[in-house]
């Protein structure tokens, strides 16, 4: 049997890494003796996987796991057991069987909303008010100790403040419409190119699945449900839970 | 800061937003599987338990987890842990004015009443400056204040404190469990720091340097330093000897019994528990095997509780089986096999990580992995020629050696680990020549077996240590290793399933230095950490020259503590702190190892030879095993605390 989980990854195991993360999950498994299913071979381990990994420090509530089981079990109580044996900070927020030939997990991983949380809202809408409406948004970044320009335009679906929170939906890399290539960006890339002194305090993966048809949010990937760019906005009549290709 | 109360308010909102600057932030932000986190309004006494090495060195630390445990078991007590900051770390820590801190409550260090440090290696003394220099706790004791926290030691380096004996306040010599819980009911009882101090002194195990005066000899001929005139009780009450703590019945504390999870890649990853502590082999070079004796066994049943309880709350996928020779304990056999069949078909892998060599110990390592992979097997042969092997007491013949492989081997093990150390007291080229010939001996057999098959060949340079029969020893220089590590990579070099591993031998010289320096080492430790030595045990950090420019400054001679080797009648360092061991014996021991290469046996099965441990802590071995005659002829007969 395998199953999809929703879960979070929040507070103190923002530091773990994800091979960290694995380990951690492994742990948890085995803690609440949960019949996980071992790869064959030499060196066997329990079946896990997981979709793209989150930075370091970032936080999630939309982190997605497929565990495949040597037998049948009950949901319900395999995730009240998981959320028992796991430390402070990883929770399992959803569960769902995985039907024969549905598509995998990495598919389903299209796109992400991210919350970008400031200690104060001052300056925030107009910093996004002020982003150009078409051409690049280059951002500089570091990454293995050189300098390199990320463009967030071919990525970018939607950015918004409200309160002290700025929110963005970007496609991953590899689900990017017309990508151009050049280095990925990357959710800190989000707060750069604002060009704004204060520091995020936090950055957080609120939704994770593919932009919405109407590219109001993110249709999560395990219910389709759709988790809006702008919280304030109408929610649009015609979503609900649908299957999609 | 110093002159500042201590901030007692949790520094995570000043270190969470710089956790991305440094490298492995996991290692600072505690909040793995359970850890105790006690709110500090609600606590009477605080400890600090604290290894001085990075995260995943110090949290697989059997001591920091037990005594961690131990105390939180009691109520109104809170102890926390604190692991040294990887030098990226330390910079952000001085350039934001974070002090060193807590895992649990992220609490400033110098809140806690006592700050303790876990000592297993003397590699760590630098780092247990740097904490305390963070924690903004003087470095000197004796420039502590009231609102200071006692400075502790525990563990076996700290069976010589003397280089460190300015910086700490109170040493514990032996195992700890006790020892803790009568230190904190005096913290419960007394809240003047110098009261509290008055009182730790009296009980059993502590040792308080500064308590005691250290008078030294003029220079001889030819000697650059004084040798010690002796170590005197300097205060009220203080004993000319401080005895060490020895808990008699393992099955009493079975700790750790909910063993914390790593969130993070640690240097183990299993559930770990001793099925005995102490060990009778004799082997002269070993300093845990002397001053752990007598041995106390776990008994079988509490092992496999522990291990079953510790599996289930902590989702370890393997277990340790730890002691320093696992294949001795009497239910060996059957506690294998029980934890054996209870696993088969299971995730779970045990592991039994000694190093006997005999088919025996592979029997028992074949039992343990069942159907499941038999990759590498360790031995410890210690030393490459049958001489040598008499000199250093470890009572395995080639034959054995041999044998031991073709069983190995023959059983399906692919790869075969063994550990030598040179530089051993009468060492001569062919017995360094031998660790090669042994290796590729035992290689010869293994392609027999499989085209593939491997042997590993671990070479370290030996550090004599105190309290053993080779305290008296010359430990050879640097380059006199580097020479004998080229002899035998000469010899190997043709074959490649032939692995060689050795360390470098300059960090080993000044474990030398502190393992047997006497107070006036201090000085240089202090301003070997001052010139920026950290982290000594890691080769990408150890600073060598910081530690010969120390010691010329402050006028220690290294060569002189390390290379020379010691009169009979030489006073020690560490004299004062009783192992249990009579020096007279462990003097005889060293004549007979190096004049007449006369052996030594076990006295788990053969009658005592009055090394002096039992009679001293009115006990005696305790295992299942039939026993011998515990008559101990040169002084009173004890009574076993549970015959045999």
């Amino acid at each position: 049997m395998r199953v999809r989980v929703r879960f979070s990854k929040t507070g103190k195991l923002r530091y773990i890494s994800a091979i960290d993360l694995g380990r951690v999950w492994e742990r948890a498994l085995r803690k609440a003796d949960l019949p996980i299913a071992y790869s064959e071979g030499f060196s066997p381990h329990p079946k896990v996987s997981f979709g793209d990994a989150l930075p370091l420090g970032f936080a999630s509530t939309a982190e997605f796991a497929e565990l495949t089981f040597g037998g049948a079990l009950d949901i319900a109580d395999a995730t009240a057991r998981l959320n028992a044996a796991f430390p402070d900070g990883i929770d399992v927020l959803d569960a769902v069987e995985v039907a024969d030939g549905a598509p995998r997990l990495g598919k389903l991983l299209r796109a992400s909303l991210w919350g970008v949380d400031y200690a104060d809202p001052d300056g925030l809408a107009e910093a996004v008010a002020a982003l150009p409406a078409e051409g690049p948004l280059d951002v500089q970044r570091e990454r293995k100790g050189e300098m390199i320009t990320a463009d967030l335009r071919p990525p970018l679906v939607g950015i918004i403040a409200t309160g002290a929170q700025v929110r963005a939906i970007l496609h991953h890399p590899g689900f990017i419409p017309e990508d151009p290539g050049g280095p990925a960006s990357r959710a800190d890339d989000i707060h750069a190119v604002l060009g704004i002194t204060q520091t995020p305090i936090r950055i957080t993966r609120l939704a994770q699945g593919r932009v919405a048809d109407d590219l109001s949010g993110i249709d999560d990937a395990l219910r389709g449900s759709t988790t809006l760019l702008d919280p304030a906005a109408e929610r649009p009549p015609a979503v609900t839970t649908k299957e999609r290709p | 800061m110093p002159d500042q109360p201590f901030p007692t308010a949790s520094v995570w909102p000043d270190l969470e937003p710089h956790l991305l600057r440094v490298r492995k932030p996991a290692r600072y932000v505690g909040g793995e599987d359970n850890i105790t986190v006690k709110d500090p309004a609600t606590t009477r006494t605080s400890w600090l338990v604290c290894y001085p090495d990075t995260y995943e060195v110090g949290q697989p630390n059997q001591g920091v987890q037990i005594l961690y445990e131990v105390l939180n078991e009691v109520e109104g007590t809170r102890a926390e842990r604190g692991f040294a900051p990887w030098p990226d770390m330390e910079e952000v820590m001085r350039e934001q004015g974070i002090p060193f801190f807590s895992l649990e409550n992220h609490l400033p260090a110098g809140s806690f009443d006592v700050v303790a440090f876990s000592l297993s290696a003397e590699v760590g003394y630098t780092n247990l400056l740097s904490c305390l220099d963070l924690a903004g706790i003087p470095l000197r004791a004796a420039d502590r204040g009231p609102d200071d926290p006692i400075v502790m030691i525990g563990g076996h380096a700290s069976f010589n404190p003397e280089p460190l004996a300015p910086f700490v306040d109170v040493a514990c010599a032996g195992d700890g469990e006790e020892f803790v819980l009568e230190v904190n009911n005096v913290l419960a009882q007394v809240t003047d720091r110098a009261e509290r101090l008055h009182h730790i002194a009296q009980i059993s195990g502590a040792y308080l340097p500064d308590r005691y005066r250290v008078e030294y000899l003029e220079p001889r001929d030819g000697e650059p330093m004084g040798r010690l005139r002796g170590i005197f009780p300097a205060a009220d009450g203080a004993t000319n000897r401080v005895e060490k703590r020895t808990v008699t019945d393992l099955d009493e504390w079975p700790y750790p019994k909910q063993q914390i999870v790593p969130l993070t890649e640690t240097v183990h990853e299993r559930y770990a528990v001793e099925i005995f502590r102490g060990c009778t082999r004799g082997c002269r070079f070993c300093q845990a095997g002397m001053i752990t004796r007598p041995v106390r066994e776990r008994s079988s049943a509490t092992v496999q509780q522990m291990v079953a309880n510790g599996l289930g709350n902590t989702g370890f996928e393997e277990v340790g089986l730890l002691s320093l020779s696992s294949a001795d304990h009497a239910e060996i056999r059957g506690m294998c096999g029980d934890l054996a069949d209870t696993y088969e078909g299971t995730a779970t892998s045990l592991a039994l990580p000694s190093t006997r060599v005999d088919a025996f110990n592979v029997e028992l390592a074949d039992e343990l992995v069942r159907n499941g992979r038999r990759t590498g097997l360790t031995f410890a042969p210690e030393a490459g020629s049958e001489r040598m092997r008499k000199v250093i007491n470890k009572m395995v013949s080639e034959a054995d050696m041999l044998r031991t492989a073709e069983t190995a081997f023959g059983n399906g093990w692919r790869h075969i680990k063994l550990y030598f150390m040179i530089g051993l007291p009468t060492e001569t080229d062919d017995d360094v020549i031998a660790i090669a010939d042994m290796g590729l001996k035992v290689l010869e057999i293994g392609k027999s077996y499989g085209r593939k098959n491997k042997v590993t060949v671990s070479v370290g340079g030996f550090v004599p240590k105190p309290h053993t029969p080779f305290q008296w020893a010359a430990q050879d220089s640097p380059e006199e290793l580097d020479r004998k590590l080229g002899l035998i990579k000469d010899r190997v070099a043709r074959d490649r399933n032939l692995n060689l591993r050795y360390h470098d031998p300059y960090p080993g010289q000044i474990e030398g230095l502190l393992a047997r320096g006497d107070r006036r080492v201090a000085a240089v430790v202090q301003r070997a950490w001052e010139l920026g030595a950290r982290f000594d045990g890691w080769d990408e950090l150890f600073d060598y020259q910081a530690w010969v420019r120390a010691a010329d400054e402050v006028g220690v001679d290294i060569a002189w503590v390390c290379q020379r080797e010691r009169a009979s009648n030489e006073v020690f360092a560490w004299d004062q702190l009783d192992s249990g061991l009579d020096k007279d014996w462990l003097w005889q021991d060293y004549r007979d190892a190096v004049e007449t290469q006369s052996e030594l046996d076990d006295c788990r099965w053969t009658p005592c030879y009055d090394c002096g441990v039992c009679p001293s802590l009115d006990l005696a071995n305790q295992t299942a095993h039939a026993q011998p005659s515990q008559q101990h002829s040169r002084r009173l007969p004890v009574l076993s605390a549970r015959p045999g």
